[in-house]
């Protein structure tokens, strides 16, 4: 959008981050106020950029790699805002924001081309993306929650003072978080799985381009993150140590490496739907081009 | 407007001195009722805790209020206490001075320990009572809700309520409020039944917790603090199977040795399926084995960890106190100004309306003299008329506001009234 880049509120965030800092050491209320200033205008920036990029895009809107990486950034910052408003004692920032500001650099590396889709298969390809995307930042958010877990444990361990800059949430509210993004993160990507094996069957009753080979290494990472999600909630429903206390914590932290892993690996894919994987207009092989190269 | 404050408090009298002249709610109700019959003319608040009796009065310029000495043989009369056993160990500040006080005690600024927040409710409900008996008026409204206005400011830009100093309020205040979230749903064991347990198990009480189990050696004493807080007493044979329902633990007996090692612990921590567990234990020598405190899920703080908190607190707190004390300064120095100004009021209003009558009558004069004016140059005489008197009145009233701000601005209002012949 002409004014407005991924610097702008990656700056502000960034701003942001660098005030939550401060708080640990300086009290008083300025601190707090300029740091939700600093989300909520790096929140308008990136709101009218995503804004702009749906209005002009040629096909479906924010349906690249690319924009799903702000998409969930914009997400995060919007929890840290609304914590950070609603919850004022706990610097949520200084754990929030710099997932944010992670998913804008991963954004950097992603593809910018659209995922191309029939005017059929849209509406599942949307179902899918956005699902992925919510569990995704309830991966993150559980993540946030696990990691905070761990220090205020550590810290009430230690019988270590509160100190006036860092007031962690206490641990049965955390655990409680913890033990709410694994279902949340669970049932989001239950369904975006399930949405992705519609589209694909759509795609291939239509036999569209886009049509993904079962065999592709997506496909299985996909179900490796879901089966990881399911068995850590089945884990947790099931061994009642695992839903109490720092293996919850544990196992959201876990969870967050696996997600990190399976973006990084997305990233640099080769296979069909990852974002080195594409032909000039950004569009999956043909079926008929990979058979020949079979 | 009189300001009177009479009474006691920890800093100049004995507890046997304020438990004499205590009043409870009942109390308190009939004795305000008392107050009006005697004194009808005075408004009063009856402020009474376990560290202080305070008796808050106002009334106007020239109404009939009661001394220093009516006042204590009201409440020795109450009492049925004499005289010269109280009077002098009664103080008695009046005008800003009482003001500053009651402001003072609101943002707990006097309390025995500073900066507990429980006075701000006794404030505001002395005050209700007072209201509901009707022998609180239009100035004590003023007062009372300037003191509570004050105390809101203290707690909003200082740390003071923040900072917990007693054993028993660092223990559920700090600790306690920072493993679980609420304390309704909690199993509270209780395990001895001394005076420091009994004062954790009243701030659990406070923080919500129902569910109280009390374990002694011996039952009777068990029995008798669980009846005290709505729980239920065990015998000491349950202990272990207590401490695997457990969620916080307050341990206070007299034991010269551990009641629980870690040995023991061990054998009931699989039962826990590491389900956090808070142990306050407030014995000396210790009830638990510090060892016990290495186990997953389990927090254990001796009274040694919970007074070094308490400690770090009480230096905060200090650092606190001047800003809260600037706080109390700049609200005492408004709600005098304002009561000083609004004390002036009629004496403004016959200004003015003295003024406004005399250039009524000029006008009236001079449209006669001028019968051939129309109505616009008519308009503009009355409005250069009205600048004129504005212009004129301006300086004395700036004036009298601001004296209002050094106190109240007698000696000019005298002068006004004398000048401009504004007698009552």
């Amino acid at each position: 959008m002409p004014g407005i880049s991924t610097i702008c509120f990656a700056a502000s965030y960034t701003v942001a981050l660098l005030l939550e800092l401060a708080r640990l050491r300086l009290s008083g209320r300025a601190l707090r106020w300029l740091a939700m200033g600093f989300v909520g205008v790096g929140l308008i920036a990136q709101t009218l950029f995503l804004g702009h990029r749906a209005a002009v895009a040629p096909t479906a809107p924010l349906s690249s790699a690319y924009d799903w990486y702000l998409v969930a950034a914009w997400l995060l910052a919007a929890v840290d805002l609304y914590l950070t408003a609603f919850h004022p004692q706990v610097p949520h920032g200084i754990f929030v924001l710099p997932l944010v500001l992670a998913l804008i650099g991963a954004a950097q590396l992603a593809d910018h081309k659209p995922f191309p889709r029939s005017p059929a298969a849209q509406v599942w390809g949307s179902i899918h993306g956005t699902f992925w995307l919510l569990g995704a930042v309830a991966v993150m958010v559980g993540f946030v929650a696990g990691l905070m877990y761990l220090v205020q444990a550590y810290r009430l361990k230690q019988k270590l003072p509160a100190g006036s800059g860092l007031r962690l949430p206490s641990l049965e509210w955390l655990q409680r978080v913890n033990g709410r993004a694994i279902v949340v993160s669970v049932l989001m990507t239950g369904i975006g799985i399930l949405s992705g094996l519609v589209l694909n069957l759509v795609n291939h009753h239509r036999d569209q381009q886009d049509e993904l080979p079962w065999s592709d290494p997506v496909v299985w990472r996909s179900g490796g993150m879901f089966a990881w999600l399911l068995a850590a909630a089945l884990f947790g429903a099931v061994y009642k140590p695992a839903r109490l206390g720092r293996k919850v914590a544990y196992l959201t932290v876990a969870s967050f490496v696996f997600l990190v892993i399976f973006l990084a690996v997305q990233l640099l894919d080769t296979g069909e739907h990852g974002s080195k994987g594409r032909g000039e207009q950004g569009a999956a092989k043909p079926q008929a081009t990979r058979e020949a190269e079979q | 407007m009189q300001l009177q404050l009479v009474g006691c408090s920890h800093h100049n009298s004995t507890l046997d001195l304020r438990e004499r002249l205590a009043f409870n709610p009942t109390q308190a109700a009939v004795a305000l009722d008392r107050w009006r019959e005697r004194f009808p003319a005075a408004e009063a608040v009856l402020l009474s805790t376990c560290n202080r009796i305070e008796v808050y009065a106002a009334w106007d310029v020239g109404a009939a209020g009661p001394s220093h000495r009516q006042v204590a043989e009201f409440l020795a009369g109450f009492h049925g206490v004499e005289l010269p056993d109280i009077f002098d160990r009664l103080f008695e500040q009046s005008g800003e001075a009482a003001v500053r006080h009651l402001f003072t005690v609101a943002a707990s600024l006097d309390s025995l320990v500073v900066g507990e927040p429980q006075i701000l409710a006794q404030v505001k409900q002395a005050y209700q009572l007072a209201q509901e008996r009707h022998s609180a008026g239009p100035l004590t409204h003023e007062m009372f809700q300037a003191a509570l206005r004050c105390a809101r400011r203290v707690a909003r830009e200082t740390s003071l309520y923040e900072k917990r100093v007693s054993i028993p309020s660092v223990a559920i205040g700090e600790f306690a409020s920072q493993i679980f979230d609420r304390f309704d749903d909690k199993r509270v064991l209780v395990i001895g039944a001394g005076e420091m347990g009994q004062e954790t198990l009243r701030f659990l009480q406070d923080a919500g917790a129902r569910e109280v189990t009390v374990v002694n050696r011996g039952g009777a004493r068990a029995a008798e603090l669980a009846e005290r807080f709505g729980g239920r007493a065990a015998p000491w044979e349950e202990l272990d199977s207590l401490l695997v329902a457990a969620d916080l633990v307050v341990s206070t007996t007299g034991s010269a040795e551990p009641i629980v090692t870690r040995e023991r612990f061990a054998r009931i921590e699989p039962q826990r399926y590491q389900r956090p567990l808070l142990i306050l234990d407030l014995a000396v020598p210790r009830d638990f084995e510090a060892a016990v405190g290495d186990c997953l899920g389990v927090y254990l703080y001796s009274l040694d960890n919970l007074e070094a908190a308490a400690q770090r607190n009480r230096r905060e707190r200090d650092r606190q106190l001047p800003a809260a004390e600037a706080i109390v300064a700049e609200e005492t120095a408004r709600f005098m100004e304002q009561m000083h100004h609004r004390a002036t009021g009629p004496v403004i209003q016959r200004l003015r309306e003295r003024w406004e009558t005399l250039g009524d009558e000029e006008l009236r004069r001079l449209f006669g003299k001028l019968p051939d004016l129309d109505e616009s140059s008519r308009d503009a005489i009355r409005q250069a008329f009205d600048r004129y008197a504005k212009k004129m009145l301006h300086p004395p009233l700036e004036q009298i506001r601001d004296e209002s701000r050094a106190g109240h601005p007698h000696g000019l209002i005298e002068a006004l009234k004398r000048l401009f012949h504004l007698n009552d």
